[in-house]
């Protein structure tokens, strides 16, 4: 897929975090060490090119935790793939950030 | 750190938030600052343990406050692609007032840098008594030339007139100038009668200097140019052809609007002035000579002694000391005048449907029109302005007809512009129609549905405009569109 092989090394990294259970921005920034000003606007780019998904957690879950609401993103099924297509292109990626499934194992 | 301290950091990071958000289209403002807002919670709890060094952490969340912009950038430049905005502002009442407000603003600027343009804005410095003429031998053809004797103006002096109560005189004559500094210049130098800016009744800065010699009056331009705006000028002597004069007085920038340029006019008794060339004579009229002018002149004859009679036209000066403001004035009128001449001014809504837009929308339909023309009529003003003293930094003849032209052509044609643009704009919103088609069968070219159907991008009308104007059906007319249409718009 021509998106899959344009993915950036930036764009492929946040994938990655996501995959890793990182699922918020500012999670995203301390595993990566990406900028804010990088990050985010990488993932609306992703989430426009339907990689990602986002959704608003439920008010009660943050109310208990006296906590604003905040908004996580998801890896979608084309978010997969192209992340598998990724992971050929950038091997180093999973080293530096093992997803969920590599940490269990 | 100090609670007053982290307060204002607090509220400085909010406004960083709030600063960006300006960026982001309306629409997504609101979850975007949501989403911010609860991040930058997170990142203060995440960065306040670690507060040893305070200042670093405040540093942090700083940095990450300033990574908002970038984001709301991202979201701007996104929605700028998506040329939503563009689009909705494409051909919009708001766009065109914006622009003709440009344009003024522009033209303002341009009139108020020139030095011909910032003179015309005092009156008081140039416009003379009424009811003054300049008298010219009638066998002269052109207007404004200099005629008249030394001689005979002192001979009229001294007779008592039925047509005027007072008369000035004036001759320009190149004569060198000197001052104790420099050499000497050429320059035009007006010998003129000691009453001339007394009976004109214009304020050329002259105060008595006291002592016996002529006095000299120094134009604005040579006061700059010769004298290097010398503040103390007045009251010091200088030489006019090696004949010492006092200064008196600089005149006003665009004070002397009468025929001929001068760079000083010295002032001299009557008896003073030499024998020379002709020149031009000014002079009142009575009450009694005013009832004898017709379209701005007077037929003025003159017995001699010896029985013979001469011709001598009295010429008014209220045209050339009028000033823009009554030109333009005038140019208005007439451009009102002509208009129908030139277009349809029919800006009535006529319809296919008996729906009609409702009051407000007519009232502001109405509003619309009438801020246009004055912003045309505005723009008419100091654009003509702008261009008649473009290349003359002082008030002559030509520089009016230039003004006189272009103000009538600009007020015209920008008027013609005016209802021509709001015969095309939807009642409804005031979008501009867009999208022209050409409608109707070819072989029914006559007296048939065949013409042209242009869309409001709104999807309130369409309008429709006659391939062949007649009797019957001869104007643009109005399709209010129903509900059934909007699926066709995206708006």
């Amino acid at each position: 897929m021509a998106s899959e092989a344009k993915l950036s090394h930036t764009a492929a990294m946040i994938l990655q975090a996501m995959d890793a259970g990182f699922v918020y921005g500012f999670s995203i920034m301390e595993m990566t060490g990406l900028p804010s000003g990088t990050v985010y606007p990488a993932m609306r780019r992703l989430e426009s090119d339907g990689m990602i998904r986002s959704q608003w957690e439920k008010q009660s879950i943050a109310d208990a935790e006296q906590r604003p609401a905040r908004k996580y993103y998801k890896l979608t099924a084309a978010g997969n793939s192209t992340l598998e297509a990724s992971r050929k292109r950038y091997p180093l990626l999973e080293r530096m950030i093992p997803s969920e499934e590599a940490k269990s194992l | 750190m100090k609670p007053a301290a982290d307060r204002f950091f607090r509220i400085f990071h909010q406004c960083l938030l709030r600063g960006a958000s300006l960026l982001v289209p309306g629409q997504q403002r609101a979850e975007w600052q949501q989403e911010w807002k609860a991040e930058l919670w997170h990142v203060r709890k995440a960065c306040a343990p670690s507060d040893a060094v305070p200042m670093k952490a405040e540093e942090e969340i700083t940095a990450f406050c300033l990574g908002a912009f970038q984001d709301a950038f991202y979201l701007w430049r996104g929605s700028r692609k998506k040329g939503a905005r563009l689009a909705l502002m494409h051909g919009s009442a708001w766009c065109c007032l914006f622009w003709l407000a440009a344009m003024l603003t522009v033209s303002y600027i341009v009139a108020n840098i020139s030095a011909g343009v910032r003179a015309e804005r005092h009156p008081e410095h140039y416009r003379v008594r009424p009811n003054l003429v300049l008298i010219q031998d009638a066998r002269v053809m052109r207007d404004w030339a200099a005629t008249i004797p030394v001689e005979r103006y002192r001979s009229w002096k001294r007779m008592r007139q039925q047509y005027f109560d007072d008369f000035a005189f004036y001759r320009i004559q190149q004569e060198t100038l000197s001052t104790s500094i420099d050499g000497g210049y050429v320059r035009a130098v007006g010998h003129v009668s000691a009453n001339l800016f007394t009976l004109l009744e214009l304020s050329a800065g002259s105060k008595d200097t006291g002592g016996d010699e002529p006095r000299l009056i120094v134009s604005h331009k040579s006061w700059i140019k010769d004298f290097s705006s010398n503040p103390n000028l007045i009251n010091s002597m200088i030489r006019v052809e090696g004949r010492p004069v006092r200064v008196a007085g600089i005149a006003p920038e665009g004070a002397w609007r009468l025929p001929g340029t001068m760079d000083v006019w010295m002032l001299e008794p009557d008896t003073a002035i030499a024998p020379g060339a002709a020149g031009y004579v000014v002079a009142h009229l009575t009450p009694s000579g005013r009832s004898e002018m017709w379209n701005g002149r007077v037929r003025i004859t003159v017995y001699d002694a010896d029985g013979t009679d001469e011709d001598f036209w009295g010429i008014s000066f209220a045209e050339r000391t009028q000033g823009p403001w009554d030109i333009y004035l005038f140019t208005v009128m007439l451009g009102f005048l002509a208009l129908p001449a030139l277009t349809s001014v029919s800006i009535a809504d006529y319809s296919f449907s008996p729906h009609r837009p409702s009051r407000t929308r007519n009232v502001i339909r109405w509003a619309f029109l009438f801020t246009k023309i004055f912003l045309v009529l505005a723009i008419a003003y100091f654009l003509s302005l702008d261009l008649t003293y473009l290349t003359s930094t002082e008030y002559s003849p030509g520089a009016s007809c230039v003004q006189f032209f272009s103000s009538f052509f600009i007020c015209l044609f920008g008027l013609r512009w005016a209802v021509l643009d709001q015969q095309q704009r939807c009642p409804v919103c005031l979008r501009r129609v867009t999208h022209p088609a050409r409608v109707g069968l070819a072989s029914r070219t006559f007296l048939a549905w065949n013409g042209t159907e242009l869309m409001c991008t709104g999807g309130h009308t369409m309008l429709y405009v006659p391939g062949l104007p007649t009797s019957w059906f001869g104007t643009p007319r109005w399709v209010y569109l129903d509900s059934s249409w909007k699926f066709l718009f995206a708006e």
